[in-house]
């Protein structure tokens, strides 16, 4: 069983929610990135979201967009994050990983060779999101070639509608359900039908529903908590490890809090 | 790959799932619209009324008789807004009433499109925002200030490299979040299906006139069409009803910049890498990581790092040749018509005159030669001002 499954499985058994963050790779530096990444699992996060830095990150707000640029200046790319991945898994990290990526960065280094680095690196899914589901056939492809052990995580919108048991068949590990129109970091202005929307992913899938962009704190989500799974944060966690100046208390103070607050009855 | 949606391996529609169903009613908005006769009688209407086509198919007797080849300007620079792009927004505005839409966006390089749907939102009454790299901001102030009277508003983009790429992006960006009320209007062949089509069919009317006009003059089809390719809109207009007269050549001429060995260009098809950008999989400049390279080119307009898809696939197929003149080619051809011909022509259109007049020397000595005239130069004399004075006018 892949890690994320295993992960999401436990939690549903203990009926607990899941707590995911984003963390762009290579930010300020990799070695960095590993200390957050081994601080988020001695705080209890369920899965991390490692961000690959692209040129042009369509479906991110300026603060990915920035943190992407930053990165790509200190030398970041797709080969230096299977690296850490690689490393610290050696080191022993045990939380289920999920490479966030645009498709270029993908296709680019190759969709065989990728696909095997991944199972290779433990890196147990990833999200590609200029990659909508008619596209995918190519990847999937090869990563059915590689052992079907890394997962592409399906992306749902507010206005997928018809669309959505059409991603949903198939999908595996977790569905991310956008929160609202655009892109990453605008806070938690959810879409207007926010509910119906969830409602209606919940009510079609058969594996955990994730909800992701604007959320800040637990509390964001917590009138929803009864519909989804577990929360994403992106953004502002890179926010607030940029004001922190990375400090691995800051890291796991706030992991801890989130998860205990979403958790709490 | 027979789906509507790819040109052979090329184009599709890599763009997030919340502009999926987006794309799905342009697509049939649009195949709705190019099919009924009313449309195509207010889109014809426009672009006779206001403006001005037909554009002249203008044989250019002194630089033919200097340079040996029979050459004839498609001069859509004497469209209303100076330049071809005038055309398919016409086209775009036309569908984005039709669909109900109160808002338009574009993206814009070295301008010229995002005057051009500045003027048409201004004719049709819609509110208008168009993204502009804050580095062509810059180089473009004319333009600039001309979308300002047009009472668009101009957003600065300063992301990224500050250029098209990066103002696409941001347009992009936009739209995923404002698609219910908002159009937008891409300005060039680029971009997820439909809008390469879409463009396409909106500038077929180049071709389309170019092709009776050069049978009325000399009672033959060309030898050549030659169009300046930077995403691709005035050649893939150029070309289009062309593509099946196997015995014309189809050759576009992309930016080389300082040239393809320095690096410094804007030439997506002369290495010819494969990679995803704004919606398409196409041929890009791209670093080894993947990554999109800054395009360089002392034109605005061709300063961008991918081609249309359909581009790619003519290319790949053989049925057009892509090939690049560096910017001091290009202001050579560009002073040599303004002499010559007394046409001051926009940069872009000045590297597929710089290729033609090579072209003319050489291996189509005494044959006949179409080039779209797809600009006028009006916008470009300072920077033409500054190459002469042998200031920097490239990044």
């Amino acid at each position: 069983m892949n890690r994320i499954e295993e992960r999401l499985a436990a939690l549903k058994a203990e009926g607990k929610k899941a707590f995911i963050t984003y963390t762009t790779a290579g930010l300020p530096d990799f070695e960095t990135t590993k200390e957050i990444m081994f601080a988020q699992e001695k705080a209890g996060i369920d899965i991390m979201e490692i961000g690959v830095p692209f040129s042009d990150p369509i479906a991110d707000g300026p603060i990915i967009q920035n943190a992407s640029y930053k990165a790509i200046q200190n030398g970041a790319s797709l080969a230096k994050v299977f690296d850490l991945m690689k490393e610290t898994r050696t080191q022993g990290l045990k939380t289920p990983v999920v490479f966030m990526l645009y498709y270029n960065t993908v296709y680019h280094y190759g969709l065989d060779k990728f696909a095997l680095k991944c199972v290779e690196c433990g890196v147990d899914g990833i999200i590609i999101p200029d990659l909508p589901l008619e596209e995918q056939g190519e990847l999937k492809k090869e990563l059915e070639k590689a052992g079907d052990e890394t997962i592409l995580i399906q992306l749902v919108s507010p206005v997928s509608k018809d669309r959505i048991p059409k991603i949903l068949d198939g999908a595996r590990g977790f569905v991310y359900c956008v929160s609202q129109m655009g892109v990453t970091g605008k806070g938690a202005n959810f879409h207007s039908q926010i509910r119906e929307y969830l409602t209606e992913v919940k009510k079609e899938s058969n594996i955990p529903v994730m909800m992701g962009f604007g959320i800040r704190e637990a509390s964001d989500v917590k009138p929803l908590l009864d519909i989804i799974d577990g929360a994403i944060v992106g953004s502002h966690f890179i926010k607030l490890l940029e004001e922190n100046n990375y400090s691995n208390d800051a890291v796991i103070d706030y992991v801890s809090t989130f998860k205990k607050e979403l958790n709490a009855d | 790959m027979a789906d509507s949606k790819y040109y052979g391996e090329f184009g599709g529609q890599y763009v997030a799932e919340s502009l999926m169903n987006t794309l799905a009613e342009l697509e049939k908005a649009f195949d709705e619209a190019i099919k009924d006769p009313e449309f195509i009688k207010d889109y014809m209407y426009y672009l006779k009324e206001y403006v001005g086509r037909e554009t002249p198919l203008y044989y250019a007797e002194r630089i033919s008789e200097k340079y040996g080849a029979d050459i004839y300007l498609k001069r859509e620079d004497l469209n209303h807004t100076g330049a071809h792009k005038i055309n398919n927004v016409i086209g775009q505005i036309l569908l984005a009433k039709r669909m109900g839409k109160t808002k338009v966006i574009a993206e814009t390089g070295a301008g010229q499109h995002g005057v051009a749907t500045a003027t048409g939102a201004a004719l049709f009454d819609m509110e208008c925002t168009v993204y502009m790299g804050a580095e062509d901001i810059e180089r473009q102030r004319l333009n600039v200030f001309r979308m300002e009277m047009l009472g668009a508003k101009v957003h600065p983009v300063t992301t990224g490299s500050s250029t098209l790429k990066d103002a696409t992006n941001e347009a992009i960006r936009t739209w995923a979040e404002r698609a219910e009320d908002t159009f937008y209007i891409i300005g060039s062949a680029v971009g997820p299906h439909p809008y390469p089509k879409m463009v396409k069919e909106f500038q077929r009317i180049i071709s389309t006139e170019a092709r009776r006009q050069i049978l009325e003059k000399t009672g033959k089809l060309p030898d050549a069409v030659v169009a300046c390719v930077g995403g691709g809109s005035n050649s893939i207009g150029m070309f289009a009803d062309f593509i099946d007269d196997k015995d014309v050549d189809l050759i576009g001429v992309e930016a080389g910049g300082l040239g393809i060995d320095t690096g410094k260009h804007a030439s997506a098809m002369a290495l010819g890498q494969v990679g995803v950008l704004h919606g398409m999989k196409t041929y890009l400049l791209q670093d080894d990581d993947g990554n999109i390279k800054l395009a360089h080119s002392i034109s605005a307009g061709l300063d961008y790092p991918g081609v249309g898809p359909e581009h790619s696939y003519l290319r790949d197929s053989g049925r057009a040749k892509y090939v690049s003149v560096t910017d001091k080619e290009c202001m050579e051809a560009l002073l040599e018509l303004c002499k010559v011909e007394g046409i001051i022509p926009a940069i872009e259109s000045a590297h597929a005159l710089a290729h033609v007049l090579k072209m003319a020397q050489g291996e189509y000595k005494g044959k006949t030669i179409i080039m779209c005239l797809s600009g006028r130069g009006d916008k470009d004399v300072n920077t033409v001002q500054k190459y002469l004075n042998g200031e920097e006018t490239n990044k």
